[in-house]
């Protein structure tokens, strides 16, 4: 099978002369369509700079990126944004929602610059709120919502333009161990659906839900393995 | 959800924030709406000074001043007319080419003779005239003379010791008095004055005129070339444009003006200026949120608009704002300066509100470059 990322030798250097830091030093692997890959490693290690690579938020100091098969190197500004809309859905440990809008409106941000009706937008919406467990509130602020409910509506917003890619980075990290459970759960589902997933966590428990591990350490690959064969019937949920 | 409601939104959420970077553009165009409106008002007033004033061209005699002395002794002077103006001359000066912006030819014909027993200035002209010819006049007692009636000045009534019913006589005739002139403080309150007819007839100068009131239509009113048209008819006639008094207080409006404009202009710089540090000011506050849009897949392109549009409503809000407090300034603040029928006026107010949306706009454009600039890596390390 074709893989739907691949990674060749990259690197990032951060800084100029005499304050370099190197984030990534040759990091190569691909990732088959379908994986649930959970990135771990202590801090420094490299991970978050490898997922905003990885969602063309920048462009490595070396190496290739192919994501989809777009050689993400090549491609100019609005080409990078519209490979994030198209392909990637972002979620973040502290979610990241708009605080003056509701959550039916956070899900529609993504959609803003395209001209679809409003109706048509809200019941996309709508569906993926629905999708993740949240309706009957849709109309609430950020601030009327637990920390879960924030996390499922930034879930649904990552899923909006329904991306092959899901990227997550530490998306437990601000809730309690029974809350995060059930976020997994979702990355669970949606990755039972076929989405590839990459997510970047500090928490082992999450390995048990992935198809593979990859361990990083000062900005290479320490640890590679494959946690339960890609052909296995993903977890039920 | 689209960018002009994402806009709108977030503007909501910052009031203050969005108030103050309004309020230099309001308080520039209510300031250059309400100048602009006073003075424009201001124009219309004089001009309908000038139409009630009546006449602005005066057609006399060509004259010369001879100075007399023996030696090194003055005797004083004497004015010499080459000519004469008679009633004629209107037909001559109705035929020029401007003469469809001509209102009124009114002859005038000063003379000194006798009334009751008293050598006083009489003044003639058409008694159907008087009324338009000298607007400003009260009359006590009655209204113009028609022939064969006078009005008295304010001073020739006190020395005749006549009111309005008496009687003056003048040559062989009598006349009766129809009114007496409240004072005006010019020579006619010395005067008598009657029809033209009757003073040439009291002046043995049948047809005699001492001078011609011309009132032309005054809206840009190609005085000059009247005048001109007019001393070509009558060559031997001199013809003079009365300007002065309302070119000086026309001057006096174009100074209020300038300074309005000038005022207007500085308060709009701030007011630009304001945009532009507080839009940038929001920029940066709002690295996060740009760093979210650019991950969801927003084009640089798209997040220009968005803070194009955030302050495009700003400014249009405070310009329509502004604009309509300038005009409710000016009409209320229009008796102060001597506006006697304030009016709404609309052309400024147009004006003021393109003038502060685009200001608004230009003031936006560099904060929003910088918005669109600002690099993903930037904007997502502070997430």
């Amino acid at each position: 099978m074709e893989p739907i990322i691949r990674l060749k030798d990259v690197s990032m250097v951060y800084g100029g002369n005499g304050t370099r830091a190197t984030a990534l030093a040759g990091v190569s692997f691909d990732v088959r369509p379908g994986e649930y890959v959970v990135i771990t490693g202590e801090s420094g290690a490299g991970k978050s700079t490898l997922l905003t690579i990885l969602g063309g938020l920048q462009v490595p100091t070396g190496g290739a990126v192919r994501i989809g098969g777009a050689d993400l190197s090549r491609l100019p500004a609005d080409g990078l944004a519209d490979f994030r809309r198209g392909t990637i859905g972002f979620v973040f440990q502290a979610y990241h929602l708009l605080p003056y809008l509701t959550a039916r409106e956070n899900v529609m941000v993504p959609m803003s610059p395209e001209r679809m009706s409003p109706r048509e937008k809200a019941s996309t919406a709508d569906a993926l709120l629905a999708s993740v467990g949240l309706a009957g509130k849709e109309d609430r602020l950020p601030s009327q919502l637990s920390g879960g409910e924030s996390q499922r509506v930034a879930i649904a917003r990552a899923l909006v333009h329904d991306p092959p890619v899901l990227l997550a980075d530490e998306p437990t990290g601000n809730l309690d161990s029974a809350t995060g459970e059930q976020i997994l759960d979702l990355f669970s589902r949606w990755h039972g659906r076929g989405k590839t997933v990459l997510m970047v966590t500090h928490n082992k428990a999450n390995l048990a839900r992935a198809t593979r591990s990859i361990r990083l350490r000062d900005g290479r690959v320490e640890e590679d393995r494959v946690v339960r064969p890609l052909s296995a019937q993903p977890l039920a949920v | 959800m689209n960018l002009r409601k994402l806009a709108w939104k977030n503007l909501l959420r910052r009031k203050s924030r969005a108030v103050f970077t309004g309020l230099g553009i309001f308080l520039g165009i209510a300031t250059f709406v309400a100048i602009s409106s006073i003075t424009s008002q201001m124009e219309g007033a004089v001009q309908d000074q000038l139409d009630r004033f009546g006449a602005n061209i005066v057609v006399s005699p060509r004259a010369e001043q001879f100075s007399l002395g023996f030696g090194n002794i003055a005797l004083g002077g004497a004015e010499v007319a080459h000519s004469r103006l008679t009633m004629a001359d209107k037909e001559r000066i109705a035929s020029i080419h401007h003469k469809d912006r001509i209102r009124s030819i009114v002859p005038f014909l000063m003379t000194a003779a006798d009334a009751s027993g008293k050598n006083l200035v009489w003044m003639g002209l058409p008694a159907a005239a008087v009324a338009e010819a000298r607007p400003w006049w009260k009359i006590r007692g009655g209204t113009g003379p028609k022939r064969g009636e006078v009005l008295l000045g304010a001073e020739a009534a006190a020395r005749l010791d006549k009111g309005p019913g008496g009687t003056v006589t003048g040559g062989k005739r009598l006349f009766r008095v129809a009114g007496v002139l409240s004072p005006t403080g010019e020579k006619e309150d010395g005067m008598v004055i009657a029809d033209i007819a009757d003073v040439q007839a009291l002046a043995g100068t049948p047809g005699a005129v001492t001078y011609f009131e011309v009132a032309a239509l005054c809206k840009d009113c190609p005085v000059e070339q009247i005048v001109d048209q007019i001393g070509q008819a009558l060559p031997a006639a001199r013809v003079s444009a009365i300007r002065q008094v309302v070119e000086s207080r026309k001057a006096a409006v174009d100074q209020l003006r300038r300074l309005g404009l000038g005022v207007s202009a500085i308060v709009l710089l701030i007011g630009g200026l304001m945009v532009l540090v507080t839009v940038m000011g929001g920029v940066q506050e709002r690295t996060r949120e740009i760093g979210v849009l650019r991950a969801v897949g927003f084009r640089k392109r798209s997040i220009f608009s968005l803070l194009f549009w955030e302050t495009g409503w700003v400014s249009l809000l405070s310009s329509l704002l502004g604009a309509g407090t300038g005009i409710a300034v000016a009409y209320l603040a229009s008796p102060v300066f001597g506006i006697e029928h304030p009016s709404i006026v609309f052309p400024p107010a147009i004006l003021g509100a393109v003038a502060g949306l685009s200001l608004g706009l230009i003031g936006a454009i560099p904060p929003a470059r910088r918005a669109a600039a600002l690099s993903p890596t930037e904007a997502i390390r502070s997430l």
